[in-house]
């Protein structure tokens, strides 16, 4: 059986881990700071488990040795972002937890796969590559698979066709600067320039660059999971089962895109061995123009990132 | 009470009523008349329903009446090709089948799906009989040769089939229109990952993958893609999904072609086709849907 291991068991990591164990894709181990909660939570899951029909294992822990021989590892621990606060504001707290988990997994899950979750999510993958000295390809950071399932989702709900029959693709950074493609966006198969106008379109991509945001506003005291989480659990099952799926994801560019030493949401061939390839689309000016922007915003967090500490 | 009627349970009849319980979209009743079959089969998949976790029940009907109340149903009755031979020969043999059908089901309030060969002559004659409005009447046209596409794609990219969505428009036949401008990976149009060899050899086998699977396997021709398609169209009717599918229907003046039926892209919903969706094409390739339903009117007429 394949082993996941989920570091933080807050709103997302729990999420996650119940979508990974509906579809019985692995074991999992939860790993939290907080004492009794990952055990707490993981004893509910199985509870569940015979009427959920989970064919896999569950366990909970507050030590970090029991991710070891780990496939996946999904690092989803810091703090969640509150209302007026900006992603990069949690950069201090969340680099910290960050630089701790990346040395436990190159210790006890030498062999894994890592998906980078907290925010800012750019920056996190870039100390969690540093720290665990994994090859590039074996980090990847979740992003633009939630941004385009928002976006997905919004067109769908104006066209009102099924959102499954929406695909659409959302690169840049994970922040206010992403960049989604209207261009690279369909409709079964039909261009979503064909079926909505451009100011609809506008509203929309307005809409998905805030989609973070507008569930802060109803929740105010926390932030959205659920649709975090069923993207998480997307890439852990194209990796475990080798699917070869094509997504946008924050990959560590090496001049791809004009862009180098910079984690950066791209489309990318995900699998058994990781970021599998990067695709380099054709992009007109202004879109080109709107990724180097977020590149900018990026890099500006990396730079802070590199003021507060020192890899090592 | 069922809501799916699957009238003919041969290959793909049987295969269809399978998908669906494995994907328990809802309860099905099957129809066969040659007496005794569907109640095998039906009793056969419901004492595998305790492994496999069906929550629908799916039985044997030995009267055509109990089809009325359903919401949708399949129909899959009529023979099958044989190798060398193309759907259009199949004609005037499943016409007769088809009508006594259609005639039984004058006045069903759900929406027929038709699976039998040649899908686009039969969905004609089963509106013309049965009097069904055309957007309750649709066929597995587009719907099987997009899944054939996209599986070709998919084996051509190296990337999974469940990100790639295709079209195929036009006549079932090796006059069917893949439409690369309407296939896409993710959003991401297939010809720029793809070059225009390889796009070619792509079009070329879904052209011919029905053909081919009849060679194959000699004595049957395909039935598991057919069923998954047949399934695909079922569960997003009794559903309401309101998904996108390329069905064959009646055409009413879509291209300037009227009274004939092929594929296009559809909204599919609990009152069948809800919204017919039109890809800008080139006039060769209108001239190419025109050539088909030229033929079609022909050989319709003339059965």
């Amino acid at each position: 059986m394949n082993k996941v291991s989920v570091i933080g068991a807050g709103n997302v990591g729990a999420t996650a881990v119940y979508y990974i164990a509906e579809k019985n894709i692995a074991d999992i181990v939860m790993v939290d700071v907080v004492p009794g909660m990952p055990q707490g939570k993981a004893a509910d899951f199985m509870h569940a488990a015979p009427s959920r029909n989970y064919n896999i294992k569950i366990v909970g822990s507050n030590d970090y040795a029991e991710i070891a021989d780990s496939d996946v590892i999904v690092m989803t621990a810091g703090m969640a972002r509150k209302p007026g606060m900006d992603r990069m504001d949690l950069l201090k707290t969340n680099v910290n937890i960050a630089k701790q988990a990346a040395q436990a997994i190159a210790t006890y899950a030498p062999n894994a796969l890592v998906i980078a979750v907290s925010n800012p999510l750019d920056v996190i993958s870039m100390v969690t590559l540093k720290e665990s000295g994994f090859a590039l390809k074996r980090v990847v950071g979740m992003a633009g698979i939630l941004d385009s399932t928002r976006f997905r989702y919004f067109i769908a709900e104006r066209l009102n066709v099924l959102p499954q029959d929406v695909m659409a693709m959302v690169l840049g950074g994970h922040g206010d600067t992403m960049v989604p493609l209207p261009r690279y966006t369909s409709v079964a198969g039909f261009p979503l320039t064909e079926l909505l106008d451009s100011d609809t379109i506008e509203q929309l991509v307005d809409r998905t660059r805030k989609g973070g945001a507008e569930i802060v506003s109803y929740l105010k005291k926390g932030s959205a999971y659920y649709a975090p989480a069923a993207s998480v659990a997307k890439m852990v099952e194209a990796m475990i089962k080798d699917e070869k799926r094509f997504v946008a994801a924050s990959a560590y560019l090496r001049g791809e895109y004009g862009h180098r030493d910079i984690f950066l949401g791209v489309p990318v061939l995900l699998g058994r061995n990781g970021v599998e390839k990067i695709y380099e689309l054709d992009l007109t000016e202004q879109e080109q123009n709107a990724l180097d922007g977020s590149a900018e915003a990026v890099q500006e967090g990396v730079k802070t990132l590199e003021s507060i500490y020192t890899p090592g | 009470m069922a809501n799916i009627a699957i009238i003919g349970v041969g290959n793909v009849g049987a295969n269809t009523a399978f998908f669906i319980a494995e994907k328990n979209i809802g309860s099905v009743v099957m129809y066969d008349i040659q007496d005794g079959l569907a109640q095998g089969k039906a009793l056969d998949m419901m004492e595998a329903a305790p492994i496999r976790g069906y929550q629908h029940s799916i039985s044997g009907i030995n009267s055509m009446d109990d089809v009325a109340d359903t919401s949708v149903a399949v129909v899959a009755a009529g023979t099958v090709r044989e190798p060398g031979a193309k759907r259009d020969d199949l004609f005037t043999r499943n016409a007769e089948i088809i009508d006594g059908i259609a005639e039984s089901m004058k006045g069903y309030g759900g929406t027929v799906v038709i699976a039998t060969e040649p899908v686009d002559l039969m969905v004609m004659r089963f509106r013309e009989k049965s009097g069904l409005d055309a957007s309750r009447v649709v066929g597995l046209g587009g719907v099987l040769d997009s899944t054939r596409f996209r599986y070709a794609l998919s084996r051509e990219l190296g990337i999974t089939t469940e990100n790639i969505t295709a079209t195929v428009v036009g006549r079932h036949s090796d006059q069917m229109m893949p439409l690369v401008d309407y296939s896409r990976v993710n959003g991401v149009p297939v010809s720029t990952l793809m070059d225009d060899v390889h796009l070619a050899k792509v079009i070329d086998e879904t052209r011919n993958a029905g053909d081919l699977i009849v060679e194959m396997s000699q004595r049957s021709s395909s039935f598991y893609g057919p069923s998954a398609a047949a399934a695909d169209v079922v569960q997003a009717i009794v559903w309401d999904t309101k998904r996108i599918l390329p069905v064959s229907f009646v055409w009413d003046g879509q291209y300037g072609i009227k009274d004939v039926a092929m594929s296009l892209p559809t909204v599919l919903g609990f009152t069948g086709i809800e919204r017919v969706l039109e890809p800008n094409l080139s006039q060769d390739q209108v001239q190419v849907l025109k050539k088909s339903a030229d033929e079609l009117s022909s050989i319709y007429a003339n059965a």
